[in-house]
Parts: structure tokens; sequence; C-alpha cells
């Protein structure tokens, strides 16, 4: 009601104090509560302001008149306004605000538009902001950038409310010298002979060129390269960007499967074979599901689709790309084991399954069907409720799937009830951008971890949340050439390979600390989890 | 796509006639110091009016054409003024000023009202824009 500036301006007779009656505030239920607050009068004000308009038009045109012309600068910018004034009062009815008070409500859409930069720059505290508070950023910065991070004072989190997750060190730390080297293979179970390892617990997660621009994905694929871990191609058809930099790649095929579809939306077999058979592509992962978007199929809005992307997916122009919400191919359990074993036979690579984890029921029947069919996936990502996106409707972000830890805590009980963990290999993703986030899902049973925001925020993301819509102030997830002219591809690149140097810097301390020698030694009993506080460790 | 073309024809008219009548504004021809002499601005005022032809039809020619068509309405909304209380209409070529004001102003105010969702600040609240409000 009293929009523009609530209570901080004391013009007389143009203010009035409000006293409400506050009844509906938790703790304080049953109490009434009166709050006194001053608020600006805008009734009044707009109404002052709409005839002052009118009144000085007026009296701009006498001067224009009789004094100098001049004056008739004034004349037309008034004549101008009182326009606008009277089609926002009398005519439009989209805007209440502007058809009740004329043109002094422009202020509060102006204010309003200035919220998001006052809030991140100047009012949000270290700790506050979502998904990542500054604290968490300036963590991957210093990473990235190779500085040292040591902080001072004590930790800035609110450690003794509980609710934290912590992990439990060991009263007999290890020396980083005695921990084994990271190592683990993905397809051994199968015995395969294109068998992938990684000597690095951390790989880039799914970005298709698409939700990035093409700087972008060469920064990230020459980093990737330069580290040495692999990297997810996303679901963006042909990964003809991230094939540029000689990286590892991890082929994703999206419910839509750009880049392996066949017209019918089917998968196109030869495609995939041919697109398996490159060096460079080390593993094939079946996007069933994504955290921020569970029952949904990827978005590509409009603003990002330029000729080139809808020439690599196979799409219309002038319309957003919409995948299906789930493989054509995979209707129940049974379908959907026979389409991995379809997929393992073509592309002949490790192939695994990305799903965010909804019903373990279902998780169950599929788990047991693939017994039963004695196909099993070489992995199966697990990507939390909490996981990222480049478009998304806010009420999936918001409301749907299970959160990693939750998640991976069901997919693993799942698992050692059929006696199955040990077919497989598990990987988590969702804001693991960090050593202690990483090491904390490898506790809850994460053979390797994802990120994709981690590596964002080393490119230098500023988490200015505008990945939908095309304009990335930082030319990460833009496709517009200006702004992409500052994301330098070999300097951010070194950023990257930096961020993975310190991120398994930290995994090595942060496992000694543990007093465990090898990351596959975690175990649940190395978390302290809410409301575990008065017990001991399982 | 016919209607784009209109716009587009609209916007080359405007510019057209604003960028010679701008130069000849700042050069200084014999008929604009008579004119703003009347006036009384000579020749601070000549050289401001000049200029903001000039801006508003180099951005006719932008994407930011809206902004342009809403100088381009401002400076004729003056020029109105100006024919109607001091100069007249035959300021001694036989009416072709306001003529040619008319007509500069007809198109802009077309252009405005096409692209008024371009406008920086207030576009988004001048009546539907075809895409949902956010």
């Amino acid at each position: 009601m009293h929009c523009i500036a609530d209570g901080s301006l004391a013009v007389r007779r143009w203010t009035r104090v409000l006293r409400t009656e506050v009844s509906d505030r938790p703790q304080a239920q049953g109490v009434r509560h009166v709050e006194t607050r001053l608020s600006i009068n805008l009734d009044r004000v707009a109404k002052i302001a709409n005839a002052g308009a009118l009144l000085a038009l007026a009296g701009s045109g006498l001067l224009g008149y009789f004094v100098s012309f001049y004056f008739h600068f004034l004349t037309v910018f008034l004549l101008l306004l009182n326009a606008l004034n009277f089609y926002w009062r009398h005519i439009q009815t989209t805007h209440t605000l502007l058809s009740n008070f004329g043109f002094m409500a422009q202020l509060r859409y102006v204010i309003e538009s200035l919220g998001p930069e006052f809030r991140q720059y100047l009012y949000s505290s270290d700790n506050e902001e979502r998904p990542f508070s500054r604290n968490e950023r300036t963590e991957v910065y210093r990473k990235a950038k190779g500085i040292d991070s040591s902080a001072a004072f004590g930790t800035q989190l609110d450690l003794e409310s509980g609710h934290q997750i912590l992990l439990r060190h060991s009263f007999f730390p290890a020396s980083t010298d005695e921990l084994e080297s990271f190592r683990v293979s993905f397809g051994e179970e199968r015995e395969l002979p294109t068998m992938h390892t990684i000597d690095r617990p951390v790989m880039i997660s799914g970005m298709s060129f698409g939700a990035l621009g093409s700087h972008a994905v060469r920064a990230l694929a020459r980093g990737a390269k330069k580290s040495g871990i692999p990297m997810n191609t996303g679901e963006g058809g042909y990964p003809k960007y991230h094939l540029m930099e000689g990286a590892d790649l991890i082929f994703q095929i999206g419910t839509a499967k750009f880049g392996v579809r066949h017209e019918d939306g089917r998968l196109d077999e030869p495609k995939l074979a041919e697109l398996a058979a490159k060096d460079q592509i080390v593993m094939v992962e079946i996007k069933l599901s994504q955290g921020a978007k569970p029952g949904k199929g990827g978005l590509l809005p409009k603003e990002k689709l330029s000729e080139e992307i809808a020439e690599l997916r196979g799409v219309p122009m002038g319309q957003d790309v919409v995948s299906p919400p789930r493989h054509l191919e995979c209707v129940d359990e049974a379908t959907t084991v026979a389409f991995i074993r379809r997929v393992q036979e073509v592309a002949g690579l490790p192939v695994g399954i990305k799903f965010c984890l909804g019903r373990d029921v279902e998780l169950r029947g599929l788990v047991r069907e693939m017994k039963r069919q004695g196909i099993f996936p070489d992995f199966m990502t697990v990507d939390g409720a909490e996981g990222g996106t480049g478009a998304a409707p806010r009420s999936f972000m918001d409301g749907l799937g299970l959160p990693l830890l939750e998640a991976l805590a069901q997919v693993q009980a799942v698992l050692q009830e059929d006696n199955a963990r040990d077919r497989l290999k598990l990987v988590a993703s969702g804001k693991l951008i960090d050593a202690r986030r990483q090491l904390v899902a490898m506790s809850m049973g994460a053979d390797a971890c994802y990120t994709a925001r981690g590596f964002m925020l080393a490119l230098g993301c500023i988490q200015a949340l505008q990945c939908n819509q095309n304009t990335c102030p930082v030319g990460i997830t833009t496709h517009n050439r200006r702004l992409q002219h500052g994301l330098d591809i070999e300097a951010k690149s070194m950023r990257v390979a930096n961020y993975v140097a310190g991120l398994c810097h930290n995994h090595r301390e942060l496992l000694a600390a543990t007093g465990k020698t090898s990351a596959s030694q975690l175990d649940r009993g190395n978390l302290f989890l809410p409301g575990m506080h008065r017990g001991a460790a399982p | 796509m016919s209607h784009r073309y209109v716009q587009l024809a609209l916007r080359l008219v405007v510019a057209a006639i604003l960028l010679p009548v701008g130069y000849s504004k700042l050069a200084g021809t014999p008929m604009d110091i008579m004119l703003f002499e009347r006036l009384g601005m000579e020749p601070k005022g000549r050289i401001i009016i000049g200029l903001l032809e000039i801006i508003a039809a180099l951005l006719m020619l932008s994407p930011q054409a809206a902004s342009g068509a809403l100088i381009a309405v401002g400076i004729m909304f003056g020029a109105i003024i100006a024919h109607s209380t001091v100069l007249g209409v035959d300021v001694g070529d036989g009416g072709r000023h306001v003529a040619m004001l008319a007509l500069v102003l007809v198109s802009s105010a077309v252009v405005l009202f096409v692209r008024r969702h371009d406008l920086p600040i207030i576009g988004k609240t001048l009546g539907r824009s075809g895409k949902p409000e956010p």
C-alpha cells in the first residue's frame, strides 16, 4: 500500500503514522502487538505531484511566451510528462500503482529494479546470500587465483545451532605423505577395455554449449585438459566447442537426445557410435532427470538460441527449446534398463545414468530390474535438488526432489540392500563447490564429485543470476559477443586449473585430518549430522 | 512483415529530414539565423536544437529508435509552440517548414508508439508488450 519508502522520509503532513496490529507473529501468538512506523502518505504526495505537473506546464508555457522562449524546453518536457501521466492514470489498466498515483509510482519500479544490486553489494552479510554466500564464492575465487585462503578470528558460521554438517577429525590424523593417491575406475566392474580412470575426485558437471557461451566452454575444456579431469558436455548436441581443447569428455544424452537424435526423437545408434568412437569421449551419461528441475526436460530460453545452437541441436529458431520430460524409450523399469544396455552396447564405453531422487521405492524397483536383467550402469550420478541450472521454473527449483545428502543416503541404502553397491560407481552433484562439501558427499557414499557452478565461479561468475537471459555480465552464460569479449580463454583456463589444484590440496588436507589415508575409507562415521548433537557417531 | 518495412521507412524519413535540417542549423544558414533571432534564441538555442535533431536522427537509425522518436516528437512539439506563438505558419517559404514539421511529427509519433516498449525505464509500463509480464 505504501510502497515508495516505508517510514524513511519524514516530510511534514506528507507523512503519517501507521499503527498496525500484528497478531500473526509466530513467537507472539495471541498477544496483540502494535507496530508503529512512519510512512510516506503517498496518496497526498501523488495528488500534489500530479496537480503540480499540470500547473508547472501552464507556468512554463506562460514564461516561455512572456519571458524567454528557452522556457519552452521545460514546456515540452512537461507536456510529454503530463501526456504519459494521463495515459498511466486513465487509460492503462495493467499497473495498479501507476493508475492510482501517476508518475510518482514510477519511483517504485526504479528503486525495485536496483534492489538485487543493492542487496548484493551493500546489505547482504557475508554468509547470507543464496545459492552461494559471499564467503563461499570468495573461497572459490581465491583458489582460482591461487591466493592464500587463510582467514582470521574464527568461523562465521553458526556452529552452535547444530544445523551444520561437519566432518569429524581423528585424534590421530594422518600425514599427507601417507595418503594413497586418488583413483577411481569407471567401467572396471564390467572389465571394459575402455575403462576410464580418474585420479582427481572432481569432474566438471554437465553444461552445454547453449547454456554457456563458446568462450566459457572452451576455457573450461582447456582448464580440464590442463588439470587432467574429465568434463561433461551437457545435453547440447554435438559438442563442437568442448572437443576443441582436447579434454576428456563425458557425453551427456539428454531427454531430447541432441546430437544423437533420430528424427522420431529416439536414439540414433550410428550417430552415438560415431561420437563414442572419438578418443576424447571417454564416458557416456544418460540424463534421466536433473536436480533443479526433476520431472521436466532441459530448457533453453529463446533469448539464448543462436543460429549455431539451433543447427547443432537441430531445432527451429525463435522459440524456447524444451526437452521432453523423459526419454521416449524409458516408460518403466524394464525399458529403462534395456535402454541403458543398448547405449552400453552401442557406445562401448562406461555408461552412467544421472538422476535426482524422488521416491526410493522406484529406485529399488529399478535396481531390482537391473539385477534381474544383469545389467548395471557403470555409474550413477545423484543430483541433489539444490543443483544448478541455466533455466528452470522456480516452482521446480524450489519444490521438487530430494537434497543431495538425503538422496545419497537413500541410494546407498537401496544399493547395499540389493548387494549392488559394488556393481557401479556413485557420483554426487549439487552445490559441491568446495572440498568440505565434497568430502561430506564422499562420506555419504559417493566415489567422486561433479560440480558445475564451482567451475563457473572459477571462470569469474559473480552470481548475477541472469543465466536465462543471455545478459551474463561476465560473459559465461551468454552468446553476446561483446559480453564474451572479457572472458579470455587462456587466462580463465588457468583459473580452472588453479581451482582444481586448490580443491585437491584441500581434499588431501581434510582427508588426512580425518585420520583416513584414502577417500574410499570415508563413511558416515566421519560426519556430524544435524540432530546428532547429543549422540555419538554411528 | 510489411509492418516492419513501414516502420523502417518512417525511421528513414525522419532521419533523412532531421539530419540535413540539424546540420543546416549548426552551420547557421541565414533562414535559420533569422528564425532563431525572432525567437530570441540566437545562437545558443539554434545550436542546441541542431544537436538534438542530429542525435534524434542518429538514434532513429539505431536499435534505440524509440528514444530517437521521443526526442524528435519533443522537438516537434517545441516547433509547434514556436510556429503558433511567434513565427506563424508562413515564414517566407510558403509553409514548407510547417509541412515538414507535420511529416516528422506524425512519422516519429508512429515509430514511438510502435516501439514504445524499447524506451528505457518507462517502456515496460506502456501497455501490452507481447511478452508476458514476469
